[in-house]
């Protein structure tokens, strides 16, 4: 009988590294603050503050995904993934966080630019007035900064707070009086409600209005009643690979004994799935649009196809559709730690991209590139979400260790 | 075809076929086969086998499927008979990746099921010796060929003491041949024309 | 050899004290007894209708589909409904047996086997109707792509249309291969019991000579794991194509982006009724309570509250869109001639409302669940409800067209409309009550398979593991 190892403890390295990361991706905003945010060309401006959106919702959306697994396989009565769901609470974690970090960016957007930003058209009605613009005056019970939000403080809140009630609940697994029946039933079935409570909610927003509030309201003539579940697609393939890093993380460390390559199979599993969903989704919105080829619908893909986005637009599809499809095919890539890894980073790499083209392709349709600013912002949320999910995942025991499925787990066969 | 000779024990419990199997193996006997009611996870291995390669086949299949729809269907859009079709290029890839995808499907599956029929040797007609009629209801049964050095009241015994329900010995046909089930089965000698 | 064991806060999904010799028992009998008088008269009842069908087409062909009350705008009226409705509701079976492997939902074991037999049959319906809506039914041929004398002419490879041929036809053929590998065993099953000489020789040509060989068990795990892996993609494909025979035209309220995952969720939807329908009823006439328990109804009704609420999901977003796309032709589809209940067809719009997406919210409730009375009435709620779904999208978008000169407002379907419709319940049927009376409806060695982790009699056993620390069980059995 062996004791495993159930207290992570952060390793000094991670913690420098993530907190370095994370300097010089705040000295990356500051700079690109001081050259684009105060420049006076408002479109400068634009820029940069879009680049701070698309980085924080994206880096929300994908560690909320973990919340989204969490509840999804709760409700699924999945035990399977016991072994390692502490890995996707402690991701969750940094849900609040990037959330307020959103919430400022959004509000400020919103509240503080308001009509001087071209990011939100609708935001300067006396623009659209000149412009003779009346679809988007029409919209404008929908999208207006009140509206706006309360919306976005109901998500974040209650994302963060339906989140916070499942791991609380969770805590409960590591007390040995889960043990027996009657108690472990009546876990179950609170964990079932709090988690049907947060799958209903998640579904009211991110799996219908806040994609088209945040994100598709960018072009605010353009609509595509897919845009939500596939910004859903996009963020929860990229959520799984983050899981999958974390658990191989913490493989590495020699944490998590009871997680074995049968986890991560069916981790790789998911990552498969889900890259071929979000192709799914990718095409048909995309086919649909091209075969109809109405102006008022094409207009999102022209620039993005024919214009400057065209290289972003193909890489998209080849990292995110072509590699996966390739790569984790085969049964034995998907039970390969480096393989894993390697392609985890390449999908949350693809779907940030992806989030680049979707927002940034709106705001800045003359040209795409890349910058350090991209780059650096992302380096700034990534070297907080790891020092984040490191000290949340030290915390609490690494296994729950009186979890009723958690032998049906450690057994587990794919 | 020859007929052989082989010793056959019914075991009534999948955890004592287990280490009988095991036994059975490191005593050196060549276990021709076991015969079991359902899929028994693990006994493949336990029995030394191979893994089947038959995915990648289904994998081969596929890419040729998709290869004969795009090919096809390119060929005859842009070289035969090029035509306009509300406007699009004639090179209209979206628009084909539908029946790309379900000939891609159609062929992996198709060629799979017929491999999956041609390797184990299942088709409508085709008739093997069946070790013991229970053998697709509630028995796992263990069959072993005997050699010319095989003592086989020894291995009787063995089995025996292995936890085996039943065992007997059979002269049989190992390969398949065509027949119904209606007539009866020929166990112990004989060619293999079936006797009404 | 793995270990045995599961939660025991899960329910068993085999009751009673059983063996591995008593589950071949309680799923042959059916097949080795008499039929029933009820079988008599279901099976009576299904004939008739295939009867009247088979009429009612027979006139189609010899008069020509102009006895249909199709008009100007609605090309398309009972037929495509009726074509969208079987499809979706053969998705279910391959949900069952692909997805839910996926997802690894046990007790999809007790009702894969119906579900798949029942996707078959609901895809063979579903074939009927644009068969027959071609009027001159002697040249399908022309639909396949080959070298032919007619210059050579090749059918349209850009419209969906010819899509939906190699789809229809390519789930057909894997769901018939993916239901027959898996039927091979316990065909053979059926074979080694049989008493007659006929039954011995006709089981033992269907069953292809399978004896249970360890390799070719291996084979068949490896072919049903990649039939499954492609039946997955492929189920979304099918109804993913039927919707864009809808989405890729210009037609207000067909042009929408979010069809293809939609018109999915849909087809599970109503596909799970159907199954629900049938499983209540087999469990009842053929006494195998202890094979399709609760446990397998209450699933599959947490499938039809969610799927239901996926649908309301995309009905709402439709709506939504219908009034931020402020396109006019949009909006007037979705508020004047779908959403406002005083329009011509406003009754359609909200009974689909009312049965696909209210109704089924009851089953958030356990005891209704639990209910088999309360589901067997949703289950054909819902059948109703995703009837009137297809109904709603084909009629409400095409009744008004651009031109008010050709409005037609009153579409209703004729005797021999219906009668085609009838006639494939009775196709439907009378395949369902052959499949029922000659092949083993749940699949026999897969209930093995799960028997001893999952039977009640077994849960016992599993004391010996439950009562052991974490540590001492992971050391006692993981390696």
């Amino acid at each position: 009988m062996v004791a495993i190892k159930q207290q992570f403890e952060v390793p000094a390295k991670l913690k420098t590294w993530s907190l370095a990361l994370t300097a010089i991706g705040a000295l990356a905003i500051i700079i690109g603050f001081v050259h684009w945010g105060l420049s006076p060309d408002q479109h400068q401006k634009d820029i940069f503050w879009g680049t701070v959106m698309y980085n924080s919702i994206f880096f929300m959306l994908i560690t909320n995904a973990s919340m989204f697994f969490i509840c999804a396989t709760t409700l699924a009565m999945g035990g399977w993934q016991t072994a390692f769901r502490r890995v996707p609470e402690a991701i969750s974690t940094v849900v609040p966080i990037f959330g307020l970090i959103a919430f400022s960016v959004l509000i400020y957007i919103t509240w503080g630019m308001g009509s001087s930003t071209h990011i939100y058209q609708w935001l300067n009605k006396a623009q659209l007035e000149k412009d003779g613009n009346a679809e988007v005056l029409k919209k404008l019970g929908f999208l207006n900064p009140y509206f706006f939000f309360i919306w976005t403080t109901l998500a974040i809140g209650l994302w963060s707070l339906l989140g916070y009630r499942m791991r609380k609940l969770s805590r409960e697994a590591d007390e040995a009086s889960l043990k027996g029946e009657e108690p472990g039933r009546s876990f179950i079935l609170r964990n079932t409600i709090s988690a049907a409570v947060f799958i209903v909610w998640f579904a009211l927003t991110v799996g219908s209005t806040i994609p088209w509030l945040w994100m598709m309201s960018i072009d605010a003539n353009w609509y595509s009643t897919m845009y939500s579940w596939y910004t859903f697609a996009s963020s929860f393939v990229s959520g799984m690979s983050l899981i999958a890093l974390w658990v191989i993380y913490l493989k590495n460390k020699g944490y998590l004994e009871y997680t074995n390559e049968e986890h991560l199979h069916d981790l790789g599993k998911f990552m498969f799935a889900f890259s071929i969903f979000w192709t799914y989704l990718w095409f048909s919105q995309y086919m649909l649009i091209w075969y109809g080829n109405i102006p008022e619908e094409t207009v999102y893909f022209k620039h993005r196809v024919q214009g400057p986005y065209k290289g972003i637009f193909f890489l998209n599809i080849i990292i995110n559709f072509v590699c996966p499809i390739l790569i984790l095919m085969k049964r034995s890539a998907k039970r390969n730690y480096t393989l894993v890894t390697f392609m985890a980073v390449l999908i949350i790499f693809g779907h940030w991209i992806d989030f680049y083209q979707m927002v940034m392709g709106s705001i800045r349709k003359e040209s795409a590139s890349l910058s350090w600013l991209d780059f650096g912002t992302a380096a700034f949320f990534v070297g907080m979400m790891i020092y984040i999910v490191a000290n949340s995942l030290s915390k609490k025991p690494l296994v729950p260790k009186y979890h009723p499925f958690l032998k049906e787990s450690l057994i587990y066969n794919t | 075809m020859s007929k052989k000779k082989f010793v056959v024990a019914a075991f009534d419990d999948e955890d004592v076929l287990f280490p009988a199997v095991k036994k059975v193996r490191t005593s050196g006997y060549k276990i021709h086969d076991v015969y079991t009611p359902f899929a028994v996870h693990g006994l493949d291995h336990a029995l030394g086998l191979r893994e089947t390669s038959l995915h990648t086949a289904g994998f081969i299949y596929g890419i040729t499927g998709t290869t004969t729809a795009l090919s096809c269907i390119s060929w005859i859009l842009t070289a035969d008979w090029p035509m306009n079709f509300g406007g699009k290029p004639h090179f209209a890839l979206p628009a084909w990746i539908p029946i790309t995808f379900e000939l891609t499907v159609l062929f992996a599956a198709v060629g799979m099921v017929l491999t999956f029929c041609y390797l184990c040797q299942l088709a409508p007609f085709v008739k093997k010796h069946h070790f013991h009629a229970r053998a697709t209801d509630d028995l796992f049964v263990m069959v072993i060929e005997c050699t010319a050095k095989t003592n086989v009241d020894d291995l009787m015994g063995f089995l025996s003491s292995t936890g085996a329900l039943e065992v007997n010995v059979q002269v049989a046909e190992p390969e398949w041949w065509l027949g119904t089930y209606d007539k009866e089965q020929q166990l112990i000698k004989g060619s293999h024309v079936e006797v009404a | 050899m793995h270990l045995k064991y599961e939660s025991p806060l899960r329910e068993p999904l085999v009751y009673g004290t059983k063996d591995y010799h008593q589950v071949t028992e309680d799923i042959v009998r059916p097949i080795e007894a008499k039929p029933s008088k009820l079988w008599y008269i279901g099976f009576f009842i299904s004939v008739s209708l295939l009867m009247f069908g088979v009429y009612a087409v027979y006139r189609d062909v010899t008069y020509g589909i102009g006895q249909w009350n199709l008009n100007k705008t609605i090309g398309w009226g009972w037929d495509i409904t009726n074509f969208v409705w079987w499809v979706g509701i053969g998705h279910a079976g391959t949900l069952i047996s692909a997805i839910l492997l996926l997802f690894r939902q046990g007790w999809r074991t007790g009702v894969n086997r119906a579900a798949e037999a029942m996707t078959i049959f609901a895809v063979m319906c579903a074939g009927q109707f644009p068969i027959w809506h071609m009027g001159r039914v002697w040249m399908a041929f022309f639909v396949m792509p080959y070298p032919n004398s007619r210059g050579p002419l090749w059918p349209n490879f850009n419209s969906p249309l010819l899509w939906d041929v190699f789809a229809i036809s390519t789930y057909f053929t894997v769901s018939l291969l993916f239901w027959y590998s898996g039927l091979l065993p316990d065909l053979a099953t059926v074979r080694d019991r049989a008493k007659t000489k006929l039954r011995k020789k006709l089981y033992g040509i269907a069953s292809f000579g399978w004896i249970g060989s360890t390799k070719h068990w291996q084979r068949h795990e490896s072919l049903s794991l990649v039939l499954a892996g492609l039946s997955t993609p492929l189920v979304l494909s099918v109804h993913t194509i039927v919707s864009f025979d809808f989405a890729t035209s210009v037609i207000p309220g067909w042009h929408t982006t979010i069809f293809p995952p939609y018109f999915v969720a849909g087809a599970v939807f109503s596909g799970f009724a159907m199954v629900q329908t049938l499983m209540v009823i087999v469990r009842k006439v053929f006494g195998l309570g202890d094979y399709i328990t609760m446990g397998h109804i209450e699933a599959m009704n947490k499938v039809i509250v969610l799927t239901g609420s996926i649908v309301g999901v995309a009905y709402l977003t439709e709506l939504f869109m219908g009034w931020y796309s402020q396109n006019k032709y949009e909006g007037y589809t979705f508020w004047y001639s779908r959403a406002n209940p005083f329009s011509p067809y406003g009754w359609s719009y909200w009974g689909m409302m009312t049965c696909n997406v209210l109704s089924p919210q009851i089953f958030w409730f356990r005891k209704l669940r639990r209910n088999l009375y309360v589901t067997f009435f949703m289950s054909v709620i819902v059948n109703i409800g995703m009837w009137f779904e297809r109904f709603v999208i084909i009629v409400t978008s095409l009744y008004r067209d651009y031109l008010p000169s050709s409005w037609s407002v009153y579409y209703h379907p004729t005797v021999w409309e219906i009668g085609f419709y009838l006639g494939t319940f009775g196709l439907f049927f009378t395949c369902f009550f052959l499949f029922a009376k000659y092949f083993p409806v749940i699949a026999i060695a897969e209930i093995k398979y799960v028997l001893k982790t999952t039977g009640e009699s077994f849960k016992d056993k599993m004391d010996v593991q439950e009562v052991l620390e974490t540590e001492e069980f992971a050391h006692k059995y993981v390696h």
